[in-house]
């Protein structure tokens, strides 16, 4: 049965645009049908990494001049990927991002129907097993929208106490009112102050407690990966590299709650 | 008693009796008067319109726990029975049939009748 899974967080500057496309091209990788969604309208990102030809967008899509099928791109082959990997865009130009600033609530509402009878589609046509959405970070209509249309919310925090009080916030106030499975995952943790290894469980059981919410990891903040985040997907040129091995185990324990009924 | 004498007694006993009857009609409607006025201060809420806002996502964070869970199941089906909504809350279909219809009073859904069954569905305006 397919998934639809978000990734969304309080703050910007969390790592979600970098998780998210590494967390698509690796389920891809591995066999299966995805397509990564960039529902930030207002910093798109996708297409610095996936470098796409003029295609329609994703604004498009909700604007209904083209279909959903019309607004994602197979960039499966690029990258050699097993399964496919499909990715639609947000118009990152500033008239658009401007535009998307003034619709009213019932674009939004449409917005919302528009996205979840697409993720029907997507489901239908193209046999997708897992529809992945990025997202604006805080509470945005767009990042709503796709976290009304989500089986699983990935909520990515920092460990500094800004992000943390919001994002505590956002579980009582948003996810645990939609009625969807969330998990946690802390990233870019600078691990000097935070040394993991024998102390991580520690640390896990810790955040655990605190936050109420089903732990997905710990990632360290990896220079490399912030510097490199935008120029390539690091599980196709690096797959020994530690952030893909720590995506790899957040899957794992994504999946065991995804199968809890 | 002549019969003239009895044909007055029963013209005045019709009068007075007319004119109770006057009394009564006034008093029932100045009751009439105090009780819609009153109704007007004790129900506000009557007059407040909802006409006009979507069902969007801030209207589903704003509603109560159980209606929220009844209108983002319509929202996700898009259209649906009062049956259809309890298979997918797992409540009871009189339960459903109930926040469904609460919903349709607060102006943020709609029902149409096919055949036998009763459909509730959001409209995009």
């Amino acid at each position: 049965m397919p998934k639809s899974i978000v990734i969304h967080s309080y703050k910007g500057g969390t790592g979600k645009t970098s998780i998210s496309a590494n967390i698509a091209a690796l389920y891809a990788k591995n066999g299966k049908n995805v397509c990564l969604l960039d529902y930030d309208f207002r910093a798109p990102s996708m297409q610095v990494l996936f470098k796409p030809d003029v295609h329609n967008t994703l604004n498009d899509f909700l604007e209904e001049k083209c279909e959903i099928n019309d607004a994602i791109k197979d960039v499966s082959s690029k990258y050699q990927l097993k399964g496919h990997l499909y990715v639609g865009f947000a118009d990152a130009s500033t008239e658009s991002m401007k535009d998307m600033m003034t619709k009213d609530r019932n674009w939004e509402m449409k917005a919302l129907h528009r996205t979840l009878s697409g993720k029907n589609k997507l489901y239908n046509e193209l046999d997708i097993d897992f529809l992945i959405f990025d997202t604006s970070p805080g509470v945005s209509y767009s990042s709503i929208n796709a976290l009304v249309s989500s089986d699983f919310i990935i909520v990515v925090s920092k460990m500094d106490d800004f992000d943390m009080a919001g994002t505590k916030e956002m579980i009582h106030g948003i996810y645990s009112s939609l009625g969807r499975k969330t998990g946690l995952l802390l990233n870019r943790i600078p691990t000097e102050q935070f040394p993991l290894g024998a102390g991580q469980k520690e640390l896990e059981n810790a955040m655990g407690k605190k936050f109420n919410l089903p732990f997905l990891g710990i990632i360290p903040c990896y220079c490399d990966v912030q510097v490199n985040g935008g120029k390539y997907l690091f599980v196709v040129e690096q797959p020994k590299h530690p952030f893909c091995q720590a995506l790899s185990e957040v899957i794992n324990r994504m999946e065991k709650h995804l199968e809890k009924t | 008693m002549t019969s003239e004498e009895f044909s007055n007694e029963v013209v005045k006993l019709l009068q007075q009796m007319n004119n109770n009857i006057e009394k009564l009609n006034s008093k029932l409607d100045s009751l009439i008067g105090l009780q819609e006025s009153v109704k007007d201060l004790l129900i506000p809420e009557k007059k407040i319109s909802y006409e006009g806002l979507p069902l969007d996502v801030a209207t589903l964070l704003s509603l109560p726990d159980h209606l929220r869970k009844t209108a983002l199941a319509l929202t996700e089906v898009g259209e649906a029975t009062a049956t259809d909504i309890s298979q997918k809350t797992g409540r009871v279909r009189a339960a459903e049939s109930d926040y469904l219809n609460q919903l349709v009073t607060k102006g943020y859904v709609k029902k149409k009748r096919k055949s036998h069954d009763v459909y509730f569905y959001i409209e995009a305006k």
